[in-house]
C-alpha cells in the first residue's frame, strides 16, 4: 500500500505551488454513566474497585454508551496541479496524499448487563435482570488516500484504499437473566449474533470529503461552514467466524447422581445446546464507520476578539449518538487564539471542551479536549499544520 | 479566564505526556471482583428405594433390616468336572499282507480307556454340554472306511457310532480327517463291559478297504488311528462314589462404605442371625466354617464366636429322584444368647474373612457307589438377619477420599474464595460434623471446618404433613483465598463426616431409632468470588 503511495508521489505533470502538510492525532473516549476509572483501567491496567462500581452503576440509566474513537492521519496537499488548461474547471487543483489510521469501538448496553457483568450474579438474586440491548461494535483499519484539493477554497476530496485489520460486531436482541434467591436456579434466554473478523483480511474504498462554503474573502466577518465527511465506504471482510445464540437455559440443581456421572466438559456443550449456539464461517460486507462533520469555521483573522463556533457530527454507527458542540473563540495574543465551550452526544452526555490554536509563521499547533470537566472519559487532538 | 486556560493548557500538556509515558510502559492487568452463585446439588437421600428388595422393612413405625443373601450355590458342575481328556486306538499289522482285495475287513478291535478323575468313580453320567473332536489318519494306499463305536456313549438308547470313508494316503503323508459331534444329551455308561466297574470308557475301532478300490499291500510299517478329545464336558446327571475331597476356601470380601468409616464407635440394639445349608445333593456331606472374622478401617480384627464356629456338622443326602429331589437342611443360629454377634457387627469390619471347609462323604463310599447328583441339585448357603435400624453413633465418622484437577490460572479470570451452602432437611436422628481436607501429595496443607453442624432430626419438631420429625439446618464451608492459591497443587480433597446420635437434652450419644419414611433433603450451591482478568 506504501508503495502505491509512493508511486503516486512521482508521478503527474509537476507545477510549482504552495503545498501543505497537515498531521492529526486524536483520541477519545467517553461514557454517559460509566466513572473514567473503569476505562481508564482498561486502557492503563489496574484494578476497578467496587466503590467504581457502584457509582457507575448508580449514575447508569436503563440504556447507555461507551466508546473510543483513536487514530491519526497525515494529509499532503502536494505543489502539482492537474495538466489541464488554465480556464478548465479543475485546473488549480492539487494533487492530495493522505495516510492514516483509525479505531472505532462503541458500546451500547443496558443498566443490568453492566451489573451483572461487574458485580456478579450473586447481588441480583430474585430480579429479572434486561441484558439487552446489547450492541459491540469494533473496526480498526488503515487507510492510503489520493485525491484532490482545492487551494483557494481549501475544499478537498480524497478516495482512499482501506484495510481492515479487526473487525467486530455483537448484538444482544433479547436476553434476560433471572436467578431464583431459594434455589439459586438461573434461566437464562438468549437472543443473540456476533461477528468476528480475521484479523488483516478485510479491504476496501472511503471516501474523504472537506467542502467549505460560505466564504466571501471580500468580507472578514462572512462566515465559513465545513462539511467533512470522513470515511465513506464500505469493505469486505472475506472469511469471519459468525456465532448466534437463540434459546433458553435453566441452571438448575441436580441430583447427585446426576453429578457422579458428569464431567464439567459435557456440562458446558450441554449449556451451549440449550442456548442452540451456532458457529460458522462466511463473508460479509461492512460499513466503514463514515463521519459527517457540519460546523461554522473559525475565522482565523478575526476582526472581533470574540467569535463563536458551533457544529455537529454524526458516525454512522448505532452506538454513537449525534454530537453537538458550541462555544466561544477568543483571539488572546497575535500567536495564540483559544477556544471554550460545551460539547453533549457522541459517547458521552454534556461536558465542556477547549482548544488552544498557536501560529508560528506558517506553522500552526493545534491542541483540543473535548472533555475538559463534567467528564465520564478523556479527549485529546493534536494537530500540527505546516504550509510552505 | 486567563488563569482557567492556562490550568487548562498544564492539564492538557499533561495528559499528552501522561499518555506518551502510558503508551511505552507495560500496563498492568485490569481487574475487578464479581459475585456468583451456582446451584449444585438438590436431592433427597432416603431408604426408600430399599423398602421393596427385602433389605428394609417397616414394623410398627420402624425400620427393620431383613438381609437375605445367599453367600454360597454350588452345582454338580462345581462338584465334578471331568478334564478334557483324549482316547486313541491304532492298527498296526505285524507283518506284510500283499493282494488285499477291496472291501476286506481288517481290523475289528475293542479298546476300554480309564478316565483319570481321582478319587471320584463315576458309573454313570449325562452331558449336559460338550463336544468330541474326532481325528482319523489313513495311510493306506487306498480309501478305508472307518467305523468308530463307543459303546458305552449312547443318546437315546442309541450307541455312539461314527462312519468315515478316508480317502487313500502314504506312510508320509497319510490322509487325516478332523470332525467336531456335539455330545449334549449323550448319556455315558463308565461301569465297563461288567457294569461292576467306574470311570471306564470302552472303544470299538473297525476299518475295511474300499469295496470299489484297487487290491493293495499292507505294510508293517502303517499305522492306522483315531482320536477323540472329550472337551468342555459339563454333567447334569452323575451317579457313583463322589469322592471325599474336601474344598477348603478361604473367601474375603469387602463391604461397601464400612472401609470410609475411620473413627467414632456405633451401638447397635440386640440382633439375630441364621445360617441355612442346603444339600441337594444325594451324598453325605460334612461342613464347616473355621473362622469369621472381620477388620475394620483401622485394623482391628474381630472374630465371630458361637458354638457352630469351628466344629464340623454334618449334612445327610438328600432324598428322590429327578422330579422328588428334597434337600437335607441344617440352620445355624446366631444371638446374644450363644454368640458375640453384635460385636462383630459394631466393630464395622469392612474386610470380612471366612474359612471353610465343605466336604462330601466324610465318612467314605458307604452307598457303594451310589451317589447321585442332578441338573437341579445344589448346595445353598444363605444368610438371613433381622435387625431393628436403630444406633447408637458417636462422632462415628465416615471419610472419603477424591481426585482434585482442577486448575486456574491465577493471571486470568480465576476463582479467589468459594464458600459452600448446605441447606439440610434431616429426618434422621443424626447429626454431622463436616470437614475438608485438601491434600498435596498425601500431606495435609488446608483443613476447612463447616461453620455449623448439620442438626440431628432429634432436635426438630414433628412435621404434621407426614408426622416426623425433621430439623432444618444450614450449614456453610468457606474455601479461603489460599486454597485456591495452592488449587493447581493440590491432587486430593478428603471429605470426612462425623456422625452422632446425641440426645438433645444431655447431649451423650444414645440410642436412637430410624423413622419410618426417613430422608435427607439436601440444596447444595456454591458461591464464588471471581476475580475477573480480561
Amino acid at each position: 500500500m506504501y508503495r502505491i503511495f509512493f508511486i503516486f508521489l512521482f508521478v503527474g505533470n509537476v507545477l510549482l505551488g504552495q503545498q501543505s502538510i497537515d498531521l492529526q492525532l486524536m483520541g477519545h473516549y467517553n461514557s454517559t454513566g460509566i466513572v473514567r476509572q473503569i476505562p481508564d483501567a482498561f486502557f492503563y491496567g489496574g484494578t476497578i474497585d467496587s466503590a467504581a462500581i457502584d457509582k457507575s452503576y448508580e449514575s447508569l440509566k436503563q440504556r447507555n454508551n461507551f466508546g473510543l474513537l483513536m487514530g491519526g492521519y497525515v494529509i499532503w496537499k502536494s505543489p502539482w496541479k492537474l495538466p489541464l488548461a488554465k480556464d478548465k474547471l479543475l485546473a488549480e487543483y492539487q494533487w492530495t496524499f493522505s495516510i492514516g489510521a483509525q479505531q472505532y469501538t462503541g458500546l451500547h448496553f443496558s443498566k443490568d448487563a453492566f451489573g451483572l457483568l461487574f458485580k456478579g450474579g450473586l447481588p441480583y438474586l430474585g430480579d429479572t435482570l434486561q441484558l439487552n440491548p446489547l450492541l459491540l461494535e469494533s473496526t480498526s483499519f488503515s487507510k492510503v488516500g489520493i485525491g484532490l484539493s482545492n487551494p483557494s477554497t481549501a475544499s478537498s476530496i480524497l478516495l482512499n484504499f482501506v484495510q481492515v485489520q479487526n473487525h467486530f460486531a455483537a448484538r444482544l436482541n433479547q436476553a434476560t437473566w433471572f436467578q431464583d434467591d431459594q434455589t439459586a436456579q438461573i434461566s437464562l434466554d438468549l437472543d443473540g449474533t456476533s461477528n468476528l473478523g480475521s484479523p488483516s483480511l478485510g479491504f476496501g474504498l472511503a471516501l474523504d470529503i472537506d467542502y467549505r462554503f460560505g466564504t466571501d474573502t471580500e468580507e472578514e466577518d462572512e462566515q465559513e461552514f465545513q462539511l467533512l465527511v470522513q470515511n465513506l465506504g464500505a469493505a469486505y471482510i472475506p472469511s469471519h467466524q459468525s456465532y448466534a445464540l437463540n434459546g433458553t437455559m435453566q441452571l438448575s440443581a441436580m441430583p447427585i447422581s446426576w453429578w457422579q456421572n458428569k464431567k464439567l466438559d459435557e456440562l458446558g456443550q450441554q449449556i451451549l445446546d440449550s442456548l442452540g449456539f451456532e458457529k460458522k464461517v462466511q463473508s460479509s460486507w461492512i460499513l466503514m464507520p463514515a463521519s459527517i462533520l457540519l460546523a461554522k469555521r473559525i475565522n482565523e483573522e478575526p476582526i472581533k476578539k470574540i467569535q463563536a463556533y458551533y457544529g455537529a457530527q454524526m458516525l454512522l454507527r448505532q452506538s454513537y449518538t449525534p454530537f453537538v458542540y458550541a462555544g466561544a473563540h477568543i483571539k488572546a495574543k497575535q500567536f495564540w487564539q483559544t477556544g471554550v465551550g460545551l460539547a453533549y452526544g457522541g459517547f458521552g452526555g454534556l461536558r465542556a471542551q477547549a482548544y488552544s490554536i498557536l501560529k508560528f509563521n506558517n506553522k500552526q499547533l493545534i491542541l483540543r479536549s473535548d472533555n475538559i470537566t463534567l467528564h465520564n472519559g478523556a479527549s485529546l487532538l493534536i494537530q500540527f499544520r505546516c504550509e510552505f | 479566564m486567563q488563569l482557567s486556560l492556562k490550568m487548562y493548557h498544564m492539564r492538557l500538556l499533561k495528559l499528552f505526556i501522561i499518555v506518551l509515558l502510558l503508551a511505552s510502559c507495560k500496563k498492568e492487568g485490569t481487574q475487578w471482583q464479581t459475585q456468583w452463585l451456582l446451584p449444585l446439588v438438590n436431592d433427597t437421600l432416603s431408604l426408600a428405594n430399599y423398602y421393596n428388595d427385602s433389605t428394609l422393612i417397616q414394623n410398627a413405625g420402624q425400620i427393620e433390616v431383613n438381609l437375605t443373601r445367599q453367600v454360597l450355590d454350588l452345582g454338580l458342575a462345581d462338584l465334578i468336572k471331568i478334564p478334557d481328556t483324549t482316547i486313541s486306538q491304532s492298527f498296526q499289522s505285524n507283518f506284510t499282507v500283499n493282494n488285499v482285495t477291496p472291501g476286506f475287513e481288517f481290523v475289528n478291535a475293542t479298546k476300554t480307556h480309564n478316565l483319570d478323575l481321582s478319587d471320584i468313580q463315576l458309573k454313570k453320567v449325562r452331558i449336559q454340554n460338550g463336544q468330541i473332536l474326532l481325528k482319523i489318519k489313513n495311510p493306506l494306499n487306498t480309501a478305508v472306511l472307518f467305523k468308530i463305536e463307543l459303546p458305552g456313549v449312547s443318546l437315546n438308547n442309541q450307541p455312539f457310532v461314527y462312519t468315515y470313508t478316508l480317502a487313500p494316503g502314504t506312510i508320509q503323508q497319510p490322509t487325516i480327517n478332523t470332525e467336531t459331534i456335539s455330545l449334549a444329551g449323550y448319556e455315558i455308561d463308565l461301569s465297563g463291559a461288567q457294569s461292576l466297574e467306574y470311570n471306564k470308557l470302552q472303544s470299538k475301532l473297525t476299518l475295511q478297504t474300499d469295496p470299489n478300490g484297487p487290491t493293495v499291500s499292507l505294510f508293517n510299517n502303517q499305522i492306522f488311528e483315531f482320536e477323540a478329545l472329550f472337551k468342555e464336558i459339563h454333567l447334569d446327571y452323575a451317579k457313583g462314589y463322589f469322592g471325599s475331597q474336601a474344598m477348603i476356601a478361604n473367601k474375603q470380601f469387602t463391604l461397601p462404605f464400612m472401609d470410609k468409616i475411620v473413627g467414632g464407635s456405633l451401638a447397635l440394639p440386640p440382633m439375630q442371625m441364621s445360617i441355612e445349608i442346603s444339600n441337594g445333593f444325594k451324598m453325605a456331606l460334612r461342613a464347616q466354617i473355621e473362622q469369621l472374622t472381620n477388620t475394620n478401617a483401622q485394623g482391628v480384627s474381630y472374630s465371630l464366636s458361637a458354638p457352630s464356629i469351628g466344629p464340623s456338622m454334618y449334612l445327610a443326602p438328600a432324598i428322590g429322584t429327578w422330579n422328588t429331589l428334597q434337600p437335607s437342611t441344617m440352620l445355624l443360629t446366631f444371638d446374644g444368647n450363644n454368640s458375640n454377634l453384635q460385636n462383630y457387627v459394631e466393630n464395622l469390619g469392612a474386610q470380612q474373612d471366612i474359612h471353610y471347609q465343605i466336604q462330601p462323604n466324610p465318612w467314605g463310599n458307604t452307598s457303594a457307589g451310589n451317589d447321585e447328583a442332578f441338573a437341579h441339585s445344589r448346595l445353598k448357603v444363605k444368610v438371613n438377619a433381622q435387625i431393628p435400624l436403630a444406633l447408637n453413633a458417636d462422632g462415628l465418622t465416615l471419610q472419603d477420599t477424591f481426585d482434585l484437577n482442577i486448575t486456574q490460572d491465577l493471571n486470568k479470570s480465576h476463582v479467589n474464595a468459594a464458600k459452600l451452602i448446605i441447606d439440610a432437611t434431616n429426618a434422621f436422628p443424626l447429626a454431622s460434623d463436616l470437614v475438608l481436607y485438601f491434600l498435596k501429595n498425601g500431606q495435609v496443607w488446608h483443613t476447612v471446618i463447616a461453620d455449623a453442624q448439620l442438626a440431628s432430626a432429634a432436635l426438630g419438631q414433628i412435621d404434621p404433613t407426614d408426622g416426623l420429625l425433621k430439623k432444618k439446618s444450614t450449614v456453610q464451608i468457606s474455601l479461603p483465598q489460599s486454597v485456591f492459591i495452592d488449587l493447581n497443587d493440590l491432587d486430593q480433597v478428603v471429605v470426612s463426616a462425623a456422625f452422632s446420635t446425641t440426645d438433645p437434652n444431655s447431649g451423650l450419644a444414645i440410642d436412637q431409632a430410624i423413622q419410618a419414611g426417613a430422608f435427607l433433603a439436601l440444596q447444595m450451591k456454591l458461591q464464588l468470588q471471581t476475580q475477573i482478568k480480561p
